[in-house]
């Protein structure tokens, strides 16, 4: 890296339109990002028009402050309702919520936040430091890699449901089951789409999202709707305290860098960055009972994850033109619009704006973790709102969220559906995140399973001839075994300190 | 309510079932592996019919243990409060297009705030009705260009 | 004064008369453009190129909105302007034909009015630089060989340009391409990382795809199915010059509601032609890496009749007929 190119974009991103893009973006993005089901690919998408005929620099600026800014709200809709607006928000609702519900709304926001900016600032300093080694081993992954990292995340939430292992998994056979409508990519023929055109696309993960979330908590909560009492909700501090800071300190710190490379790797994105911060955390704590009740760092560690894999997710993008996600790909094609074609030769061609770039997204963090901070004491007014009000506006919010999704009320019926097996899971007390989680990788691990083999010409040794491959495995069976592991260990110990005991 | 507790496992059965005939009679494919398409939604259901029936037996073991959400589904008026709340989703979702985005939705909300926040409070729940429908509708058509029905 | 009453009276109308376009009636309301799929995408951008286009060049004297109607592949979007009129556009490509095809559509191009084919991208067959396959011909000599030797790279369905001008190669040189391996990537993107990485060892896609990775010298583009060679790229032969007989167009264009006007048409011909003529839209042009295709509505109409004989035919080779 040139050190002056470097500081040449520090100047420019710091002029003071493109920190007002930055600003503007940053503040659109959080807005968007909090309604239920409209993350950041949608928020990019909807303001696209706006960016025809800006110039490309401040453009590429507006979209990425959109995108995190988006990444930033996501969460606090997890947080205060256990509405997750994106699949990426999904593992702050595990002890986000929980901290909402305990009147630690506040210290739950702020938290987030500052875990978030950490987790961004952890990635924009990867992306400076290991842009090109990261672009190159994101290469080495083959479809059987991408397999085993699908493998990974599900073995990973599975492993959460620890005392309902069947409920898991019959709620991770469901999503599997889900992902396979739509057209096989494979072979182009249809499965399961009832002579529907709409469905010959699949089911768009945000509608299982939406409907199991947003309209299974609203259907959940008329319940006892008649008994909750008007007690004022206690909001607590927007502030968190030392503890809870000790606590989050270390999982933040290595959540980042798992975030930001997860990130990297084309398609796989937030939403397996933050299962697998979440599940990494929970497994190594030594208070690994909390983790769900509303401990801090289970909300902290991902997201510092998901917000650094969206860093991480441009490094693709710009240094070989090729999104890694949704949200980058609307990205890429706005892009071209303006006459920028990111790829290999950006870096040479155009220096000034990708480094400008680079910078804006280390302002950008610092822009939004103000406005997030700010917007916490306004944000936990929500929950003031009388309960009978705020569910039929949900209710409705979540409607046009799907609305924005495909344009079409067909997916409205999928919605009640979901919203109603939303209700019937929190009445069974099924876990929710393996449905969700499974609709999300399971197109992808069942087509990259396919293909691995194809290409190894039927030969399922394929899943064991990379490095990365025999990695990925063995971080699967300890995901699965690890607590088992720990148990064996510490009755061991127990046995060998009482023995020890005896002998004195 | 022993009924409903067990109609969940008998739920799953059937949806795996149903899932697994529809698996066998998939379209085979023309091109590469004919049964390509099929392993994976057969292994699936397979697995799920399995876990569900699992899920059975566990249920019928402790069918007289007392769950206290599905108490509350069946106390006072919730199980008419879900019922007819998702009939007002339906409703919504066949208005839609129809009616506009606008008009639907303040009916879709009104209707809603009086059936949950009680017709005592109308005020209120007309004021809302209109208001947050306009300022919805305002957000998404105008400021974020979303072409809304 | 009369005299000067009646003179405002003729400018305003001549005004009136002239605002309208030679005093045709059309457009009454407002234009929609439906782009048959989500923001963001290709057809999403080429419908807002053409609004954009057509309003800052006042070319048309009504409000322009773009609709996204996205879903089965085109299919929601078609249908959506079929029952409308000829204020209501859609953009369309190829799978216009393909799905109906392939079996998963009923609509073909016969029920609407094409109006214009805007622009067309080429195709590419792309290999690793350190690919043993130098030429087209070497390639092609492996597939004759052993077909499942080498793993096709294509994205985001089979049935679509990209895998049909794969179709047409291959079975000029007697390989039937129901014995090809094709590994199926989610999109354009994903088949060119898969290719960086070694984990295909072809890859069909369009041009803009691969041409910055041809450039920086990490893949290597065998053939280009355009005409001539390709501004740019001159070192990349086209199929012709490789002795096979296929010109592949990737094109986009644009169509309206069936039973229109022949005024209509005629109105439509005439703006999208000056459009087309505009600096501004060269320039979109060159942003997407598209070439001039322009076709005017009864061009079109004749263009799609032979498209569709020859994608009858490739789907029926490619194994995915119905």
């Amino acid at each position: 890296m040139d050190m002056s190119t470097f500081m040449q974009g520090l100047t420019t991103a710091l002029e003071p339109m493109n920190l007002l893009w930055i600003v503007i973006g940053g503040f659109l993005g959080t807005i968007v990002g909090m309604l239920p089901g409209l993350g950041p690919a949608t928020a990019v998408a909807v303001l696209i028009p706006v960016t025809f005929g800006m110039d490309p620099v401040s453009a590429l600026i507006l979209m990425a402050a959109i995108y995190y800014g988006a990444m930033y709200g996501g969460s606090r809709s997890s947080i205060l309702l256990n509405t997750p607006g994106d699949g990426s928000a999904i593992a702050a609702t595990f002890d986000g919520y929980p901290m909402a519900r305990k009147g630690m709304a506040g210290q739950a926001l702020a938290i987030s936040a500052v875990a978030s900016f950490i987790g961004g600032l952890i990635a924009v300093a990867g992306f400076i430091l290991l842009a090109e080694p990261l672009a190159n081993f994101a290469l080495k992954f083959g479809p059987a890699e991408y397999f085993l990292l699908m493998l990974l995340t599900l073995s990973a939430i599975i492993s959460l449901s620890i005392g309902r292992m069947v409920k898991g998994f019959i709620a991770m056979l469901i999503g599997l089951m889900l992902s396979t409508f739509g057209i096989d990519t494979q072979t182009g023929v249809y499965r399961f789409t009832f002579d529907i055109p709409h469905l010959s696309e699949g089911i768009d993960f945000l509608i299982v999202i939406i409907g199991i979330y947003a309209v299974g908590e609203v259907l959940y909560n008329l319940l006892t709707i008649d008994k909750q009492k008007k007690e004022k909700k206690k909001i607590g501090k927007v502030w968190f305290d030392k503890d809870q800071w000790k606590r989050s300190k270390w999982p933040i710190l290595r959540s980042g860098p798992i975030g930001f490379i997860v990130g990297v790797l084309p398609g796989a994105g937030g939403s397996i960055a933050s299962m697998i911060s979440y599940t990494t955390e929970k497994q190594i704590s030594k208070k690994s009972e909390e983790f769900g009740e509303g401990a801090p760092e289970g909300l902290a560690a991902p997201e510092s994850a998901n917000n650094s894999a969206s860093v991480g997710a441009m490094i693709p993008l710009l240094t070989m033109g090729i999104p890694g996600s949704g949200t980058t790909a609307v990205m890429l094609g706005a892009l071209i619009m303006l006459g920028i074609r990111p790829g290999p030769m950006l870096f040479e061609s155009d220096p000034g704006l990708v480094w400008t770039f680079v910078n804006s997204m280390f302002i950008g963090n610092i822009v939004l973790v103000i406005i997030n901070i700010a917007l916490v004491g306004l944000l936990v007014k929500i929950l003031d709102t009388p309960a009978k009000v705020l569910y039929p506006i949900i209710l409705l919010l979540a409607f046009i969220g799907t609305y924005t999704l495909s344009y079409s009320a067909i997916d409205f019926f999928l919605l009640i559906i979901f919203g109603y097996l939303g209700l019937l899971f929190k009445l069974f007390d099924f876990p929710i995140a393996p449905l969700v989680l499974a609709v999300i990788v399971g197109s992808d691990m069942e087509q990259n399973f396919r293909m691995a083999v194809l290409s190894s010409n039927g030969s399922l040794g394929v899943f064991f001839q990379s490095p990365i491959s025999i990695g990925l495995i063995i971080l699967t069976i300890l995901s699965l075994f690890y607590p088992l592991i720990m148990k064996l260990i510490r009755n061991r110990k127990r046995k060998h300190a009482s023995e020890q005991r005896k002998g004195a | 309510m022993k009924a409903f507790k067990i109609g969940m496992p008998i739920f799953l059965i059937l949806l795996s079932v149903f899932f697994l005939v529809g698996s066998l009679r998939l379209p085979k494919a023309n091109l590469g592996n004919p049964y390509g398409p099929l392993y994976f939604p057969i292994g699936v259901s397979l697995l799920l019919l399995i876990f569900s029936i699992i899920y059975f037996i566990q249920e019928l073991r402790k069918l007289t243990e007392d769950n206290e959400a599905i108490k509350e589904l069946f106390s006072g008026r919730t199980p008419k409060l879900i019922g007819i709340t998702i009939l007002f989703a339906i409703g919504y979702s066949l208005l839609f297009e129809r009616a506009g985005f606008l008009l639907s939705s303040i009916v879709f909300l009104g209707a809603l705030l009086f059936l949950i926040n009680g017709p005592k409070k109308w005020i209120t729940n007309l004021v809302v009705a209109v208001i947050f429908s306009f300022i919805s509708w305002y957000a998404f058509s105008e400021m974020l260009g979303v072409s809304l029905p | 004064m009369k005299k000067i009453i009646l003179l405002i009276c003729i400018l305003f109308l001549a005004a009136c008369s002239n605002s309208a376009s030679g005093g045709n009636d059309f457009p009454t309301k407002n234009v929609e453009i439906v782009a048959p799929a989500s923001p963001g995408g290709g057809w999403d951008l080429t419908a807002r190129s053409v609004q954009k286009l057509l309003n800052d060049n006042n070319l048309v004297d009504a409000n322009i909105n773009v609709v996204n109607k996205p879903g089965g592949g085109g299919e929601v979007g078609w249908q959506y302007i079929q029952s409308k009129d000829a204020h209501n556009l859609a953009i369309n490509s190829s799978l216009l034909i393909t799905n109906n095809l392939l079996g998963t559509s009923d609509l073909t191009h016969k029920d609407f009015t094409p109006l214009a084919t805007l622009a067309t991208e080429w195709q590419a067959l792309a290999v690793p630089v350190d690919s043993e396959f130098k030429s087209l011909e070497d390639l092609m000599n492996q597939f004759k060989k052993d077909p499942k030797s080498v793993k096709v790279g294509v994205g985001p369905a089979l049935g679509n340009d990209d895998h049909l001008s794969f179709v047409q190669a291959v079975r000029e040189y007697d390989v039937d391409p129901k014995n090809v391996d094709f590994l199926v990537y989610e999109g354009g993107g994903d088949v060119v990382t898969a290719l960086l990485g070694g984990h295909v060892g072809v890859v069909t896609t369009s041009l803009s795809e691969v041409k910055e990775q041809h450039l920086a010298g990490k893949v290597r583009i065998l053939a280009i199915s355009s005409e001539e060679r390709v501004e740019g790229l001159e070192d990349v032969p086209t199929y012709q010059e490789e002795g096979l007989d296929i010109v592949f167009p990737h094109w986009r264009g644009i169509m309206g509601p069936p039973d229109m006007t022949e005024e209509e048409i005629a109105y439509w011909d005439e703006k999208l032609s000056e459009m087309v003529k505009t600096d501004q839209w060269q320039e979109v042009m060159k942003n997407n890496d598209w070439e001039g295709f322009y076709k005017n509505s009864s061009e079109t109409k004749k263009f799609l009749e032979e498209q569709t004989k020859l994608y009858q035919d490739l789907v029926n080779d490619s194994g995915l007929g119905q």
